[in-house]
């Protein structure tokens, strides 16, 4: 007979104040574990979101002074006689040791060339990784000659891009060349995407041909109108602009679209610094820390939610096991009658706030992550995804134990204080 | 000439009731030898639980001392206080006073729970008081499935499993038919002839002939004259 086994005792007697404690702590825990789980979940969708998608570096000349601006981010004037970019800035990225941050990598090459109607601003690149960066660029595939579906291998969405023209045919659905179409889009060297906007004004249409610096290209496909600088862009291959603004081997910016969870963004950017030391480096870091604003806002706004509700859970704790304290009053004074110190007396107390906490963090981080994982997405409208994970169900036992143990000591205290003579009121 | 195990002088204990002094013991002194019994009646009001309660050290007296076994109960600090009741105090409240969510066997075992026995110790020390007072297969029932009568064996040997040297036993017959009332009556005679100082507050007249002293009180002090009558009552119906 120890004192834990009357706290035990005391518990499987007395069942349904017990639920109502557990309860109370089962709501608190499960509060903190489904609001930081739907945070966390958040903020890992949002970090894999921001470096999925969108270029988050931007690589240009060093020009000092002189400079204009492309998609509002300053670059040197082309026409001026400053350091340049070539391919072999491009190569020197593929050597920096943390390479592997780099998702994709997005040489261009801008440049001006007269048409039929006037001048017009060529884009040439690498298209598939211009695309990535880019996801908010659509197009529609079109083809002279249809072909029989079944003969595709395009796959379900029924669009093959490859090169050659026997084997395109007509498809309207949208490609989402961000994601998984985008090894599709090759482009042959007499092959262009034309902007809405642009195609538009020179009156050209997909399979149509127009004439480019006094060379013919064929329309392989119009961009949707999306509000950027492509709706205004003719886009080519990067070495038919090259050579189409007898520019050779010369890039005028570098795209590049950073994971920063998989290492430390000043590192990465001191080494490219290193590897293009006349290169102006720009990362992106206001539109990151406005993401970490806004997620900072909801963790706090989270954090004060689940603070809150663990308030009153230890509220419902602290209440219950007091109420059931002074049901215990006589039971107290014949502890104490028979020798048990006051410091008995509050081990007992605390006892059993410990034994109800145990299974109170399990059950509170069971009911946590399933509202997480089942009620997450439905509230924050976005596929979310929850893991299990042993770390968090041990930080759940442990702050519902230190809330039982909070909510015990008043008990603890009033009980150890009461007087034995009038805690059994027998004399 | 026997020695004196609970040395009693002066004592007096006044309560505030609704604004009025209430002087239940007005000046007490009594000694009670070592493997006495004695009974203390008198009617309601008396000072009788009053002076059981002093003496079980768990209620202060206005003034006058108090010694068991030559240690001063009141000079000991709340704790200590504690500590000599576990060691020299058994308890026996009027209505069994057993925890409900604890068997019978573990209600013996409670005043050891805070002693360094280890647990199989304790359980057979508690197995071996309930044989003592007549409980063998009702170790493991809780007090709601006993008969009065076997909580009371069960209050008695939760009395005496840590062998105290006294027992105060208060109205210890009050919930119990005559019958069962008499057989506690002998186990507590019994438990006295075993050398144990018992000091019981009863109502019951019938109860004191199994007692070896019958103090009656009244009005917070002790009544002598009546005390030797009864006692020579007692002794002459044994």
């Amino acid at each position: 007979m120890q004192l834990y086994n009357i706290a035990f005792n005391n518990f499987r007697q007395r069942k349904a104040k017990m639920l109502f404690v557990l309860s109370g702590l089962v709501i608190g825990i499960a509060a903190i574990v489904s609001v930081y789980s739907v945070v966390e979940a958040m903020q890992t969708e949002m970090a894999r979101q921001a470096t999925e998608f969108g270029a988050n570096v931007i690589i240009t000349a060093d020009a000092g002074e002189l400079a204009f601006s492309y998609g509002g981010f300053t670059l040197p004037e082309v026409m001026f006689d400053v350091e340049k970019l070539t391919n072999d800035d491009v190569a020197a990225i593929e050597g920096v040791p943390l390479r592997s941050m780099i998702r994709a990598v997005a040489p261009k090459l801008l440049g001006v060339v007269g048409t039929s109607v006037g001048r017009v601003i060529v884009m040439g690149g690498n298209l598939q990784e211009e695309f990535r960066t880019k996801p908010w660029l659509r197009l529609r595939i079109v083809h002279e000659e249809p072909g029989d579906p079944e003969e595709s291998p395009g796959g379900t969405d029924g669009a093959e891009v490859q090169d050659g023209m026997d084997d395109k045919y007509i498809d309207y659905e949208k490609l989402d060349l961000a994601r998984e179409d985008v090894s599709k889009l090759v482009l042959a060297d007499d092959e262009v995407l034309i902007g809405k906007t642009i195609a538009v004004v020179l009156n050209v249409a997909e399979g149509d041909h127009l004439t480019l610096g006094g060379r013919e290209f064929r329309v392989f496909a119009v961009l949707e109108e999306n509000g950027s600088a492509e709706d205004n862009q003719i886009l080519m291959n990067l070495p038919v602009a090259q050579s189409l603004l007898d520019r050779t081997n010369e890039v005028t910016v570098i795209d590049l679209t950073v994971d920063y969870s998989l290492g430390s963004e000043e590192a990465l950017l001191g080494q490219l610094g290193q590897a293009l030391p006349n290169a102006r480096i720009v990362s992106l870091r206001q539109e990151a820390l406005r993401r970490d604003q806004l997620l900072t806002r909801l963790i706090r706004f989270g954090t004060a939610v689940s603070i809150l509700i663990l308030f009153v859970g230890t509220l419902v704790v602290a209440l219950t096991m007091s109420g059931a304290m002074r049901e215990r009053t006589r039971e107290v004074g014949i502890f104490r009658a028979i020798g048990f110190r006051k410091s008995h007396i509050t081990k007992i107390v605390l006892l059993e706030g410990l034994f109800v906490s145990i299974p109170g963090g399990i059950i509170g981080y069971l009911f946590g992550m399933l509202a997480a994982i089942y009620g997450g997405p439905f509230l924050t409208g976005t596929a979310l995804y929850v893991p299990w994970r042993f770390d968090l169900l041990v930080s759940a036992v442990i702050i519902a134990i230190v809330v039982a143990l909070v909510a015990s000591i008043y008990t603890a205290r009033q009980a150890s204080r009461l007087d034995p003579m009038e805690a059994l009121c027998f004399f | 000439m026997a020695e004196v195990m609970i040395a009693m002088q002066d004592l007096k204990k006044t309560y505030k009731s609704m604004g009025e002094e209430v002087h239940a013991l007005r000046g007490v002194s009594l000694n009670i030898f070592k493997g006495e019994s004695v009974a203390v009646m008198g009617h309601s009001g008396s000072g009788k639980s009053t002076l059981l309660s002093i003496i079980g050290g768990l209620n202060h007296p206005t003034f006058g001392t108090i010694e068991i076994d030559g240690i001063d109960l009141y000079k000991l600090s709340q704790e200590k206080r504690a500590d000599f009741r576990r060691e020299y105090l058994g308890f026996v409240f009027q209505q069994f006073q057993l925890i409900p969510y604890l068997t019978a066997l573990e209600n013996v075992m409670l005043p050891l729970t805070t002693t360094s026995f280890t647990g199989r110790e304790k359980r057979e020390m508690a197995a071996n008081v309930l044989c003592r007072v007549g409980l063998n297969g009702e170790m493991k029932r809780l007090p709601n499935q006993l008969s009065g009568g076997e909580q009371e064996r069960v209050a008695i040997a939760r009395a005496i499993v840590n062998e105290p040297p006294v027992v105060l036993a208060d109205e210890p017959t009050g919930n119990l038919d005559t019958r069962t009332g008499i057989e506690i009556m002998e186990l507590f005679e019994k438990l006295n002839s075993d050398g144990l100082t018992i000091l019981m507050v009863t109502h019951n007249p019938n109860n004191t002939q199994y007692m070896r002293r019958i103090v009656l009180m009244k009005d917070g002090l002790l009544n002598n004259d009546d005390a030797d009558i009864l006692q020579l009552a007692a002794c002459s119906k044994r």
